[in-house]
């Protein structure tokens, strides 16, 4: 025990030492967390839109006053011909332009369906769907409205007849905001990363100046040695996950509301989890260098990409998703989005906490061997 | 046949403070094909200064990784103090020290912070490590520097400090591996001080150097070439047997080239470089039988003193290296 202190109070003395290094873990998270709540916001709103409007009545304006109104448009261009639309897609001055076609206000007067054309820009495919789907709605809206006020005005009462609404509500995270739903993952990226690529230096590093090999020849045990490393790290990981929660909490309003004890204890489970992988990494890597890369291949793709941090699980490829499964990532990544936005019992992330003691064990199980066989 | 190390057949007890600090036999490493230390048998008394001595890849520092209990031998074994190293690494390296050539100090923590660290991984007692601390920072005129960042201190003081590191629990054997590569002379010679002092205090060292002026100050010297052990004695006993033959220290310009040249001659057995100076062993020829000052002037080099010099530790290495057909 007491070796174990020796180790864990030199690997602090040599984090303090390092300014860089205090800095990629007390500053990056906070410069991430913002970068990301902002940058990837997939909060569509005043998407910058042209309107073409060849045919020039009263139903027309209405049907391009509505598209004006709505918040999710900011309508910033009126076009004159098609030849138009190319130009303003291609400078990037609007992401969706409404066409309306001529004949619009003859075919709503006749009783026949008006004919509007919406074009999105499919370079930015998040804006281009979102816009879509926003036009398409609103002009069912403006559709249900013609109906009605024709309807309205053969004398007959609409309010008496039948007909299907239905209201969309979000829970849990009922205004859309991406931050509820980023902060949560961010935590998990953050996480690993800086356990991940810590842990995987540390041996190597020791190596490479050579008081690895005086340590191997102290009475000092592996796996003394071992959880005297990680120790500092545990405590690291654990204090950037409060970091990121209670900045995301006062700054970014994001809810909280699971249980902190249980939060604790998935965190713990996914910590040892990812200081584990390091510690494999660095048993195996033959210098910093490689342990790096090999560390930011461990920590950073499948946590980034096969989490379902950006892009969810379920629409990706079988292969992809078989895979994401291999990955501790995913499990924690569940967890922490349901305690933050859902709240979520134990028996409700029963499988997750269970994957993570799976995970735990096996990989302490295989970074004890190798740090037992490497001489 | 039977091992004296095997369980069945212990010389004695183990843990006994008597007896050899190292016994080694039949000693052996191999890395697939390639063979590291070929079987070696060698003592090492209590309270000398042993010397291992050989080129670089020759199988010293396997040899030590072995007896700290590092790596497992392929066959054989041995004891250090009176410990199994196979058996029981763990008291072997309770019970020893070690220092390299790297130093091992941590460059970023202060003289203070390393003490403290290795005082804790040996599990000294607040007392002892008091003590201790008084002591090593004396011994490494390190005192009023205590706070100072390891790495901002020069080499001769570093080397001192993971000296006191290496030593700070008190062993009865220290292995020092290269411990004065990279160090300048005057750091050299109050470091040989140091290990003078501790040998007097009756604490076995077990050193490793290619610096042969270094080596004449160990007890006894075995010399590792390939793997096997090819002299083992006193460094007057692995003189000896050059005393009687002509060795001749030559100051020429262009030494590399004038090297080369009488390399070529039957009259040469063995030449190499001393520092500037080309030393030539001519075996049982008298230095006028060879005549090379006739033959260097021939060859157009510039030709200053030729001494005949007693044989030196170098000059015993080259011999014997020669005669295990390979250049030193």
């Amino acid at each position: 025990m007491r070796r174990i202190l020796a180790i864990a109070r030199k690997e602090f003395l040599h984090i303090i030492r390092d300014k860089r290094l205090l800095g990629v873990i007390l500053v990056m998270p906070l410069i991430q967390l913002f970068l990301y709540a902002y940058a990837l916001s997939f909060d569509v709103k005043q998407l910058p839109t042209a309107t073409l409007d060849l045919d020039r009545t009263t139903a027309s304006r209405q049907y391009v006053d509505a598209l004006q109104q709505s918040n999710y448009f900011l309508v910033d261009g009126v076009l004159t011909s098609y030849a138009q639309v190319d130009n303003r897609f291609e400078s990037g001055a609007d992401k969706v332009v409404v066409v309306v076609g001529a004949g619009f206000g003859d075919d709503i007067a006749a009783g026949r369906a008006g004919n509007v054309q919406i074009l999105v820009d499919g370079s930015d495919a998040n804006a281009a769907q979102l816009g879509s789907s926003y036009a398409g709605a609103l002009s069912r809206v403006f559709g249900a409205k013609v109906v009605i006020s024709q309807i309205e005005q053969k004398g007959l009462n609409v309010s008496g007849a039948g007909g299907l609404t239905s209201s969309i509500r979000t829970w849990y995270n009922p205004e859309g905001i991406s931050a509820a739903y980023f902060v949560p993952g961010l935590i998990v990226v953050l996480v690993t990363m800086i356990t991940v690529l810590q842990t995987a230096n540390t041996l190597v590093k020791e190596k490479e100046q050579g008081t690895y090999e005086q340590l191997i020849v102290s009475p000092i045990s592996r796996i003394e040695l071992m959880v005297g490393k990680i120790a500092p790290w545990a405590l690291i990981g654990a204090l950037d996950i409060i970091i990121i929660a209670v900045v995301g909490i006062l700054a970014f309003g994001i809810p909280f509301r699971g249980s902190v004890g249980l939060f604790a204890l998935s965190s713990l489970l996914y910590v040892i989890c990812t200081l584990g992988l390091g510690l494999i990494v660095s048993a195996r890597a033959t210098s910093v260098d490689s342990a790096n890369q090999l560390g930011s291949l461990i920590a950073f793709l499948p946590t980034f990409m096969l989490s379902g941090f950006v892009f969810p699980i379920s629409s990706m490829p079988p292969v992809l998703q078989w895979l994401s499964y291999l990955f501790p990532a995913r499990y924690f990544m569940v967890i922490c989005r349901t305690v933050f936005l859902k709240g979520g019992s134990p028996a409700v992330l029963f499988p997750q906490i269970a994957a993570l003691v799976v995970f735990a064990v096996v990989i302490v199980v295989l970074a004890a061997s190798l740090y037992r066989e490497r001489a | 046949m039977q091992f004296p190390w095997t369980k069945t057949d212990r010389p004695r007890p183990s843990g006994v403070d008597d007896g050899d600090a190292i016994v080694v036999s039949g000693l052996r490493k191999t890395f697939g094909d390639f063979v590291a230390v070929d079987s070696v048998d060698f003592r090492v008394k209590r309270g000398e200064i042993f010397g291992f001595l050989g080129p670089n890849g020759s199988g010293k520092t396997t040899t030590i990784r072995m007896l700290c209990g590092v790596i497992a031998p392929t066959s054989g074994g041995g004891t250090v103090m009176g410990y199994d190293v196979v058996d029981e690494p763990e008291r072997v390296r309770e019970n020893i020290g070690y220092m390299s050539q790297k130093f091992s100090l941590f460059q970023d923590l202060t003289v203070d912070e390393n003490l403290r660290f290795y005082s804790g991984i040996y599990g000294l007692t607040p007392e002892k490590y008091a003590e201790r601390r008084a002591y090593i920072l004396r011994m490494a005129d390190l005192e009023g520097r205590e706070n100072e960042l390891t790495g901002n201190l020069s080499v001769g003081w570093k080397q001192r400090l993971a000296l006191g590191c290496a030593t700070i629990h008190e062993p009865k054997l220290i292995f020092l591996d290269e411990p004065t590569s990279g160090v300048d002379p005057t750091a050299r010679r109050q470091f040989w001080e140091l290990l003078n002092d501790l040998a007097n205090e009756g604490v076995t060292l077990f050193v490793t150097t290619h610096y042969m002026d270094e080596a004449t100050h160990c007890n006894r010297l075995a010399f590792i070439y390939r793997g096997n052990i090819i002299a083992e004695g006193t460094p007057q006993e692995v003189k000896a047997d050059l005393t009687a033959d002509t060795i001749l220290q030559i100051a020429v310009d262009r030494g590399e080239e004038a090297l080369a040249a009488l390399e070529g001659l039957e009259s040469v057995d063995e030449g190499y470089m001393q520092g500037s100076l080309v030393h030539v062993n001519l075996g049982r020829r008298t230095a006028e039988d060879a005549g090379l000052r006739e033959f260097l002037v021939d060859h157009g080099f510039e030709v200053g003193a030729i001494d005949r010099v007693e044989p030196t530790l170098e000059d015993a290495f080259v011999h014997l290296v020669t005669q295990q057909g390979g250049r030193a």
